[in-house]
Parts: structure tokens; sequence; C-alpha cells
């Protein structure tokens, strides 16, 4: 474990306030990250988990928040986007640039990472529902995120620290 | 692409810019044009060689209200999904073909070939350069405006319809879960017959609405199996009254629609029909409203030839769980020429490969279709640009392969379990059906004829698969007797027909079917014993009066036969069948 301060990762607010993205809050243990954006199809068929997730681990010291890492995706867009997906009571950050994205080596959306104390302990899919683009599987068997989060707030090393995640490319955001 | 280019590009009008898009596009479709420039290493740009191919293969779905989950018909759109664009061809994920490229030729066939899925990938590679049309604002004109689609429009497709269907209340799709398969019960007004030539489906949520089996029903069944479930449709299995009309097929998936058909191949449209339709819906992550309606479109006179739908396949799929791969096969041998005028394929998740094959008299293997990568939700009708010509003798075959294995991704069953032939999604099925039109009204008589036999064969062991499942259903059973009488088969229609008239109780038809059944089966005695029960519980049931008089007849029973048949004839004193019965008993008993 680090003994000096760890470098801040800045993102933004919805309201535009710079914002230290390893930065714990009291009483958080673990911060989920999603990435996600306004218009990929697969990220907005994972809403309804993105927020029984929320649910389940915001009581137990795990903070989850929304990471839209596009910079042609205004505030306004992301709000309308939260709002038509039932996503209004999550916390979301703007990443226009990819500095968490880097820092976390996100590439899809939707990617979840959990941090714990500044470090990664997962980086990956959600659960296992697509094995590719255009294949899926009718129910997912592995759920891979909240196996993470369980473990990460247990104090137990995360079983898969790595996932692959599918859906679109945040390098296509960014161009 | 230099910005000199840009700006001649822009100076035209849309008409014109989509004219050379399509010049571009046919340029770059044979390939050696292609590969030079690709040695020399020219850079790739959005408005020269990707607009034209988005504009062929994609805007038929890729437009603002179109059925994909985003747009490209701009250069910012394009740039925005650029890797994802190059791997989703890469894979041939998309745009959506599942049959080999050289099958067909069939109508609305995109796929790209290999030369151009290099060149998406070489300009993803180069950065995906292009000109935004943001930079107009500034002032100059640079960029593309736009690529208007090729050959789709907004509207209706086909034209004004004669007459629109809609669904009066909207369904309600829910944000999450499976894939949900509802069922939705259309009356059409007409108030007379009337002639249809085609129809259009427009999904009405063009975004989560994947597919759509479209049947008719001449029968109230449908319209009653939506009443019995709250809410717009229902959900279960389309009514076995429920079918294509006349021998042609309905569907609809995205960014395709079925061209008219000429006046002298409608099929006939009665009052009273109801449109059935099997809508296939993808949950989006957010609660969805769908109101589908339909188009038809109508001839002014009556059709002169009927198509035949042929149906390859096999109702005694049984796969074991852990399978890998189970196979089924079917083959006919033509009895008549044909003209095959489409093909659609079926079969439900655990379909891997789907092979349709036509084997000439002088031994030539024509492949009809093959489908490496099933996908149940891509449920097409392929149908040919010119129809496939085939004599007299040519044997049509299919060759279906599944995987029940735990490794296949698309197995609905996780851990798998035994799959057996059965219309729920659950269970498996595998057709191809086979639509084609013979050269007279004679030779389409000789063949459905034929043909008949041959799916009724298959068929009862479909019916046997679902009696399993449901053994007290009297309408299986029923049905099920009905076909093995057809076939010929009387003993088995007697063990069905026992065990409809077990629970129904007392029923003086179901009596009457018994012993109908023993008739054939030379079982006269107990024939004689079920007509009688008929008889008792309805005295004036006269059909079974008739049939038990020709039964004492073979028995050599004639005063018994007649005292029957005089009985036909007190209830039924205008039929000249009892008339003649009772006159040939009488001849029996006394003869000149």
């Amino acid at each position: 474990m680090a003994i000096f301060p760890l470098l801040a990762v800045l993102v933004q607010t919805l309201n535009g306030a710079s914002l230290d993205a390893l930065a714990a809050p009291a009483g958080t243990r673990a911060i989920v990250y999603v990435f996600t954006s306004t218009d990929c199809p697969v990220s907005n068929r994972y809403a309804p988990e993105i927020r029984r997730i929320d649910q389940a681990f915001s009581t137990r010291g795990a903070l989850l928040r929304l990471v839209y890492p596009s910079p042609h995706e205004s505030q306004a867009a992301i709000r309308e986007h939260m709002s038509q997906f039932a996503l209004s009571d999550l916390q979301a950050v703007r990443d226009p640039d990819l500095a968490l994205v880097k820092f976390v080596g996100a590439t899809i959306t939707p990617e979840a990472a959990v941090i714990v104390a500044g470090k990664v302990v997962y980086r990956g899919r959600i659960d296992d529902r697509y094995v590719d683009l255009g294949l899926e599987r009718p129910a997912p068997t592995t759920h891979d995120l909240s196996e993470a989060l369980e473990a990460a707030l247990a104090g137990r090393p995360v079983p898969h620290p790595v996932t692959q995640a599918v859906g679109c490319y945040i390098a296509d955001l960014t161009r | 692409m230099s910005h000199a280019m840009a700006w001649v590009m822009s100076g035209r009008t849309k008409g014109t810019l989509a004219g050379a898009a399509l010049l571009l596009g046919g340029a770059y479709l044979g390939g050696s044009g292609l590969a030079r420039a690709s040695q020399a290493g020219p850079q790739i740009t959005y408005e020269e060689h990707i607009a034209p191919l988005l504009s062929d293969r994609c805007a038929m779905c890729h437009h603002p209200d179109g059925s994909a989950p985003f747009s490209l018909m701009t250069y910012d759109d394009a740039k925005r999904h650029a890797r994802q664009i190059a791997t989703v061809t890469r894979s041939r994920f998309m745009p959506p073909w599942k049959v080999d490229p050289g099958d067909g030729p069939f109508i609305g066939q995109h796929p790209l070939s290999d030369a151009e899925i290099d060149l998406v990938e070489r300009w993803v590679e180069q950065g995906a350069p292009g000109t935004s049309v943001e930079a107009t604002s500034r002032g100059g004109e640079t960029g593309a405006g736009p690529i208007p689609p090729r050959g789709w429009t907004t509207g209706w497709q086909l034209g004004t319809p004669d007459l629109v269907v809609s669904l009066t209340e909207p369904y309600r799709l829910a944000g999450e879960g499976s894939d949900v398969f509802r069922i939705f019960v259309l009356p059409i007004p007409v108030d007379r017959e009337r002639y249809v030539r085609g129809l259009e489906f427009r999904p009405g949520n063009p975004k989560v609405v994947h597919h759509a089996n479209i049947r008719v029903d001449r029968t109230p069944a449908s319209r009653a199996l939506d009443e019995a479930d709250p809410g717009p449709g229902y959900t279960g299995l389309i009514a076995r009254s429920a079918g294509y009309p006349d021998g042609h097929f309905l569907g609809w998936t995205p960014g395709q629609v079925a061209p008219l058909v000429p006046e002298d191949l409608s099929w006939r449209l009665a009052p009273g029909t109801d449109l059935v339709v099997e809508i296939h819906m993808q949950p989006s992550g957010k609660q969805e409203v769908v109101q589908p309606s339909v188009g038809f479109y109508f001839g002014d006179r009556p059709p002169t030839r009927t198509p035949a739908m042929l149906r390859l396949g096999r109702q005694t799929i049984d796969i074991p769980a852990g399978e890998r791969h189970y196979t089924i096969t079917d083959s006919y041998v033509l009895p008549v020429d044909v003209q095959v005028l489409a093909l659609q394929p079926h079969a439900h998740y655990r379909l891997r490969e789907a092979l349709g094959e036509a084997k000439l008299p002088d031994g030539t293997l024509k492949q009809l279709l093959r489908i490496k990568d099933w996908d149940f939700r891509w449920q097409h009708v392929y149908r040919y640009v010119a129809p496939l010509e085939l004599p007299r003798g040519t044997t049509l075959s299919m060759r279906y392969t599944y995987d029940n294995s735990p490794d296949n991704p698309r197995n609905p069953e996780h851990p798998p379990k035994r799959a057996r032939w059965g219309q729920r999604s659950a269970d498996e099925m595998g057709d191809l059906w086979i639509q084609t039109l013979t050269r007279s009204q004679a030779d389409l008589v000789a063949l459905e004829t034929q043909f008949r036999r041959k799916v009724v064969a298959e068929d009862v062991h479909g019916y046997e698969m679902e009696i399993a499942r449901h053994p007290d259903d009297v309408g299986l059973r029923d049905t099920a007797a009905m076909l093995y009488l057809e076939l010929g088969r009387a003993e088995p229609a007697v063990e069905h027909f026992r065990r409809s008239l077990a629970l129904k109780g007392k029923s003086a038809p179901a009596h009457y079917n018994l012993g109908t059944a023993l008739t054939l089966a030379r079982q006269l005695d107990e024939a004689v014993y079920e007509y009688q029960r008929a008889i008792a519980i309805d005295p004036n049931y006269a059909n079974a009066h008739n049939n038990l008089g020709n039964v004492f007849l073979a028995q050599g029973r004639v005063d018994e036969a007649i005292r029957e048949f005089r009985e036909v004839v007190r209830l039924q004193p205008d039929s000249p069948s009892a008339k003649a019965n009772l006159a040939a008993a009488l001849q029996r008993k006394a003869p000149l």
C-alpha cells in the first residue's frame, strides 16, 4: 500500500466541477465506475442491471458512478439520457480527457471498474450475457461485477480481476 | 481527400451526389480496380469510399428513424462508430445476411465483399478521415451532407397502401429481460373478397422490434386467445388455424420489404379474416411503447396461379443434453417441374448450420442456401430475384445440425436439457419451407396431393411429441387421430379417439369418431358398440345411423342395416345418399 498521496485522476461532475475519481468519500470502501454513453445499445440494455447493482451495494460501502467519456455528450444530453433510463438517482461524471479511461484501461461501453484504496481491483464486463456483438446468451451465467464487488467489500482478492467487456468502443466516442 | 475535392462534391445536388455515390459504389464491387488502388495506397476518405457503401448497404436500417440503434448517414456518425463499423463488418455481424454470399441471388441481398471489408478497415486505421459538416458552420462549404439511403424512402416503401390496420392499444415492452415474443391479432376490415399483392409491416418502434412472423386466421381462434389475455395481444403459441395464405410467405425483417407480386399471383383475403402478427422484441433498457401497423396492397383481378408451399423437415427431433452435433435430414423428389420462388428456414435456438440443396436429375448439385451461424433472431424469407427452375426428378434436400452443448452460447438452457420437437422456443424445430410454382393447375394438384402425404406423415410425429407433453388435450388427440386416418393407419387413430372419448365423457361425436376409426381398423363389433353408444346419447344422429348401417352390411346383418338406413331416411328425407343406401340394403335382402 502506498504511503504517499496517490496522484489524482481528474474527472468532471455534471455541473462542470473537477473531481478526483480516486478519492473515496467517507464511509466508502469501494468505488464502482461504469463507463457508458448516451447511444450505445449494449450499455442501454444494462441500465436496469446497473440500477440493481447500485441499490444492492450502496448500503454496504460501495459507491457507483456512471462515467461518460465522450467529449461530444453535453451535460444536458447526459442528464436526459439518465432520466430516460431511470438512472437519475445515480451519480455521473464526464471524462472528456480520458483520464479515468486511461487509468482503468477501459476500452468499451459498458465496462466496469472497482477501485479500492486508489487501486483497480476489477476491470471488465458487468456479466457474461454478451459473448460478442450480436451473440448473446438468453441469460447471463456469471455476474462478474457483482462477484468482484462482493470480494472487494469483504476484503478478499477478486477471483477474476480482468474480464473482456463487449459493447461499443470508447475510442470511437472520442474521435 | 483534399479540401478542393470535397468542395466540388458538396456543390452537387443531392440527386447527383447519390448518383456519384452509386457510381463509386459500383466501381468497388468488382474488386480488381480496387486492388490496384490499394496497392498504390491512396488515402481512403469517407466521402469517396465509405459514404457510398453506407448508403448502399447500411442506410436501410441506419437512418434516423430506422431499425438500427444509431444512424450512419453523416460523416460525424460514421466517425463516431468507426472502429465498431470495422469490427462488425469484419465479423460479418453487419450487414445482417445469414446465408452464404454465393446463394441466391436473393432480393435485398447486401453482404459486403472481402475487398469492401478491407477498405473499411483501412479507413479506420488511417484515422477515419473525412470532413465534418460541423466545419461548415464556420463559413465555406466543406464536407458532404447526410447521404441519401439508396432504395429507401421515408414512409411506406411500397407506396400508399389501400388499407392500413394498426394495433389499437399500444403494447408496453418492459425495459429488461429476455427477448419477448408477443402475438397480436388484428381484424382486417374488408367488406368483400380482396386480392392481396403484398403487405408492408411497420413496427411503430423500429428500435426494439426485431422481426415479425405474420399469418392469417379465418377462424375466431386467434381472437379468442387474444381476448383471454389481458393487455394487447397474448403470449403463447400461434393458433393452429393461423397460417400462411394460399402458398404465400408473410413476415418482416428490418430493412427489407417483400415486393408486390404480380396480380395473377395475389392471394385471396376473405372478410372476417384476422391478421396474426407474432412480434419479436428486444428490451432496450427502458420501457418502450410498440404500436405496429400493416399496409395492404390489393390487385383488381383474382389470382390465376397459386404457389405450392413445400416443407422439408423433421418432427422427430430429440437432442440429448450436451450433444454437440445432432443432425436431421429430409428429402423429396419433385414429381413435376417447378420454379422456386422463395425459401424460409426455420428452427429455434440450438441450430448451428442449415443447409438446403437441390440435386438435378443429371446429377448437378445446387446449393439452395447455407447458413453457417444460425441465429434464431434473424428469421428471413429468402426470395429469388428470378425464380429458380427445377425439373421433375430433382431431389430437394435439407440437413440441419444442432449444438445442445454448454459451449453453444445461444443454448436457452443452462445447463443444457434434452430438447425435443415442439413449438415453444425452449423446444426445437427444423424446417425448410420452399415456395414453388408449377406449370399448370394439373401439376399443382398432383404436387400438392403427393406432398400432403409426406407432410402428414411427419406431422403425426410432432403431434405425438405434443401429446406426450399434454396427454389430456382432446384437440391434439382428435387432430392426431384424423391425420392417422388420412395415412390409412387406423390403430393409432383408435387409441387416440379412445383417450379423447375417455376425457370427454358423455359425447356422441366422440363415440362416433371412435366408431369410424374402429371400422377402418376392421374391428367391426367394437365399431357397432361405439355407434350404438353415440345413438343412445343422440338418437337423431343421422351420420351415426348411416355408418352403423354400413357396418351391419359389412357383417352381413342386413335386417339391422335396413333398420338403420330407414332411420337415416326418416331423419334426412331429402338426402339422396340416404335413399340410395337404403335401396342398396333392400337389394341385398331380396336380390332380383
